[in-house]
């Protein structure tokens, strides 16, 4: 598809033999927010940098901007903001310094794109990178990558290290660069952030892309385990027949189910009692496979012989 | 200064290699400030005279001659010292040059712009060449101030002749380090091998004049070719002058090639 920002055609990447990618086909298409989820290891970073060619593929290949990644890679680059997984800054520069310095090798004209986002997200760009905290060199990072205003922008694990105020600072950030038409690719490893951020998201783990659905079909499936504790003891009856609830079990004042979409159904069925208590589990990464997939992820391992990787148990808890 | 990754080098290093310099240049300054008190120095002579010939090419290969301020030079800094001064330099930066970034991790960073490979490799080396020869003339404005200061007639023509091999000792080195960091995204890897080579090359030279079946191997070591012509009395040899210049102009193809076709470490 000629005017896909990504397209990646059966591009495997092997080393040895766990690690790397297979076959896979991906489809970015302009002005949407794309999310990459899938555990730890499961060749997220691997995909983005053959995509940016700092390594090559074993077979396949990749187009951006309808651009080959290898042949043309100084033009593709051009075009791309990019976040590092494991961000590495220049420790001896400064903030200002490393705008600097890039802005030159990108041939623009000054770092004024730079200093506006760092305004947003409060960077200080004065100070020597050595001394500053993880979440600040985090946040210089997210500052070089959009300082040119790339049509593409590729965030590897963009909020890791930051606070919750300057997370929510950069989800603006990505609402607004949405509006304005940007394309971004966003690789994760947490489930709620890529609900909470993308159109679609492709779902990648051992290498080989299990599917790509949209956000809202990603939500109406979703898996939660929930927990409810009640004033008076409760009986089965009364949940049985509620719709999308399974694994029911209920022990005096305490229920335990997993809900498939909305929790609404459940909720409202509780509330006819004295609820004291619920905790929502967001779902792990290997649950939503599970659930989503079963074990057929196309010849790789049972998931029993995988050890669990990706987001822990999310557990929010609200007192009654 | 940091509108390219040359500039981004000088930005990162020129202090370094200023004080490099400063600390290159108290060598000769000293050796040739105490030439005129080495009041003993006839006796050296005499001892060094005992010495049979072949020992003598271990130091140097002039012939010893201490009468001189070049000859006392040429045993006592252009043996060794020298080159280490100028090698430590050399293999050290050309060794880290892709390697270092790659082992730090910079280098995604850096490589998501759009600048080619090849590129990087280019203007680091252009970068190095500069401090190396700004390493150069603090060894050369060292033994000049040297002389004035204690008044001795040294041919400073031949001085800066001498010191020219040495860096360009430096250069084919630097060429091998980088090439081999280039090649395994190794830093000290890559800087020690290239040392070792170094000094196995000192070694190859030295014992060459001694040992008859050495000596047709000597010219596969580089000090053979930075000092067996004795360039502190007779100038530099062209023919030497272009297999060190060919040692570091290899290094770096094969660097930037390497380079250019690797997968990049994280």
């Amino acid at each position: 598809m000629p005017d896909a920002i990504i397209h990646t055609e059966r591009l495997t990447k092997r080393y040895g033999h766990a690690r790397g990618i297979t076959d896979v086909d991906l489809e970015v298409r302009p002005g949407e927010v794309f999310g990459f989820l899938g555990p730890n290891g499961a060749g997220k970073t691997t995909t983005i940098r053959l995509l940016l060619d700092f390594i090559r593929p074993t077979s396949g290949r990749a187009l951006l901007f309808g651009l080959d990644s290898r042949r043309d890679s100084r033009a593709v680059r051009r075009r791309i903001g990019y976040l590092p997984g494991e961000l590495t800054l220049y420790d001896s520069l400064s903030g200002v310094e490393l705008l600097t310095f890039f802005a030159h090798l990108r041939g623009l004209p000054s770092i004024d794109g730079g200093r506006r986002v760092a305004k947003r997200l409060d960077c200080d760009l004065t100070r020597e990178i050595k001394a500053l905290s993880h979440g600040n060199r985090q946040k210089l990072g997210l500052v070089q990558a959009l300082m040119g205003d790339p049509e593409l922008t590729i965030f590897d694990e963009p909020t890791l290290g930051l606070d919750p105020l300057v997370q929510a600072e950069f989800f603006k950030l990505v609402d607004e660069l949405r509006a304005a038409g940007r394309t971004l690719f966003i690789s994760s490893h947490n489930l709620p952030e890529i609900q909470r951020l993308c159109d679609r998201v492709g779902i990648i783990r051992e290498g080989r892309l299990l599917a790509v659905e949209s956000v809202s079909d990603l939500k109406r499936r979703a898996v939660r385990r929930l927990e409810l504790r009640f004033a008076e003891p409760v009986t089965t009856e009364r949940f049985a027949s509620v719709p999308g609830v399974r694994e029911l079990a209920i022990d005096g004042l305490h229920l335990s189910c997993v809900v498939t979409g909305s929790v609404d159904p459940i909720l409202r069925a509780a509330l006819e009692l004295r609820v004291e208590d619920v905790i929502s589990h967001e779902p792990s990464l290997e649950e939503i496979f599970l659930a989503f997939y079963g074990n057929g992820v196309s010849g790789g391992p049972p998931p029993d012989a995988v050890p669990t990787a990706g987001a822990p148990a999310e557990e929010v808890s609200h007192a009654a | 200064m940091l509108r390219s990754v040359f500039g981004k080098v000088i930005h990162d290093q020129w202090r370094i290699v200023l004080g490099w310099a400063a600390f290159a240049g108290i060598w000769p300054a000293m050796y040739v400030a105490l030439y005129p008190s080495i009041g003993a120095i006839g006796e050296l002579q005499r001892m060094l005279e005992q010495f049979p010939p072949a020992l003598r090419e271990f130091f140097a290969s002039s012939s010893l001659d201490l009468s001189s301020p070049e000859g006392f030079l040429n045993m006592e800094l252009f043996t060794f010292v020298a080159p280490l001064l100028v090698l430590a330099y050399t293999v050290v930066v050309c060794g880290g040059a892709t390697a270092g970034e790659e082992e730090r991790g910079t280098l995604d960073l850096l490589l998501a712009n759009p600048i080619p490979r090849w590129r990087v490799v280019v203007e680091k080396s252009a970068a190095f060449v500069i401090g190396t020869i700004v390493i150069g003339v603090g060894m050369w404005v060292g033994a000049a101030v040297g002389a004035a200061a204690v008044g001795v007639d040294l041919d400073l023509g031949l001085v800066g002749q001498a010191i020219v091999s040495s860096l360009l000792l430096g250069f084919a080195l630097g060429g091998l380090a980088l090439a081999l960091g280039a090649l395994t995204g190794r830093r000290w890897l890559a800087a020690g091998v290239s040392l070792m080579v170094a000094i196995a090359g000192f070694f190859l030279n030295g014992l060459g004049a001694l040992v008859d079946w050495l000596e047709p191997w000597r010219p596969i070591s580089p000090f053979y070719h930075y000092i067996s012509n004795d360039p502190l009395t007779n100038g530099l040899d062209p023919g030497n002058v272009l297999v060190l210049v060919a040692w570091a102009v290899v290094g770096g193809v094969i660097a930037v090639v390497a380079f250019e076709r690797r997968d990049l470490a994280r």
